[in-house]
């Protein structure tokens, strides 16, 4: 079967996958190479108290994560009232019968 | 006249593996499967280096499972080689994934992995399903479905002529 996907989810994928990525992995390596802490929660002592936090805001890049899947969800509902034109149908070309 | 139904599911939406939908998604998911334990397996190596000392005492923990005596005999005799080992493959498994290089052989150890967290974290407090039983499932799903295949590097390394005349390899990429 052809493809019959459209500019419209070429960029809904880029988006919502690019966002996600981007508060996941990207965000993750800078997290990594700004040094302790290495994940997304604050470094404690033995009293409890925060003696290191993340160079990113864990709220940044989990906003990041969650408006990639609103770009899913907005996404679905589009298509779900504009159907994709099926490609058998928009390449057919009516015949006459002899 | 065509007598055909509008299906909105067709075409990209219905579940095929080839479709483009599926091939972006399972490729996000491995993206970030392989992310998950390469930064578990890094922040261990630039923490502890090749001496993750907590390894072994994990193992040795796992008693009254279902892996019987085997976790405990590895943590008490295989210290040596546990140590090093499991920051060293969370590294390269995550890499794997990430890449999409030999997806299959390095989920297999993310399996392997995944088995032992399952298992040896045991509080099952909230039922045998939980996080770590989910990750295995991820695992064991980027195997079933080929997950290298989509916008990785498996995707070319199947198409040389090295991998077309020995068919097998497809069973430790894809």
């Amino acid at each position: 079967m052809k493809s019959n996907i459209e500019t419209i989810d070429k960029a809904a994928m880029a988006l919502s996958g690019g966002l996600m990525l981007l508060g996941i992995v990207v965000l993750g390596f800078v997290e990594l190479l700004d040094g302790a802490p290495y994940g997304a929660a604050p470094v404690t002592n033995d009293a409890g108290e925060v003696v290191a936090t993340p160079m990113v805001d864990p709220a940044l890049r989990t906003g990041l994560v969650l408006l990639g899947m609103a770009v899913l969800l907005v996404w679905g509902l589009y298509r779900y009232t504009v159907p994709p034109m099926d490609v058998d149908e928009a390449t057919a070309t009516e015949m006459t019968a002899d | 006249m065509s007598t055909k139904t509008a299906n909105p599911l067709a075409g990209e939406f219905e579940l095929n593996l080839d479709r483009p939908l599926t091939a972006y998604w399972l490729a996000i998911l491995r993206v970030v499967t392989g992310w998950w334990f390469f930064h578990a397996g890094v922040t261990k190596l630039i923490e502890d280096g090749l001496a993750f000392g907590y390894a072994p005492m994990y193992l040795k923990g796992m008693t009254g499972t279902a892996l019987g005596p085997i976790p405990v005999w590895m943590g008490t005799n295989l210290a040596w080689l546990v140590e090093p080992a499991v920051p060293l493959f969370e590294t390269l498994i995550g890499l794997a994934l990430m890449l999409g290089v030999l997806t299959r052989l390095a989920s297999v150890g993310g399996v392997m992995f995944m088995t032992l967290f399952w298992v040896g974290n045991a509080g099952f407090g909230h039922g045998l399903v939980n996080g770590d039983l989910m990750g295995l499932m991820l695992f064991a799903t980027m195997i079933v479905v080929g997950a290298g295949r989509y916008y990785g590097v498996d995707a070319v390394l199947e198409r040389t002529e090295f991998v077309k005349q020995r068919p097998r390899l497809r069973y430790l990429l894809g």
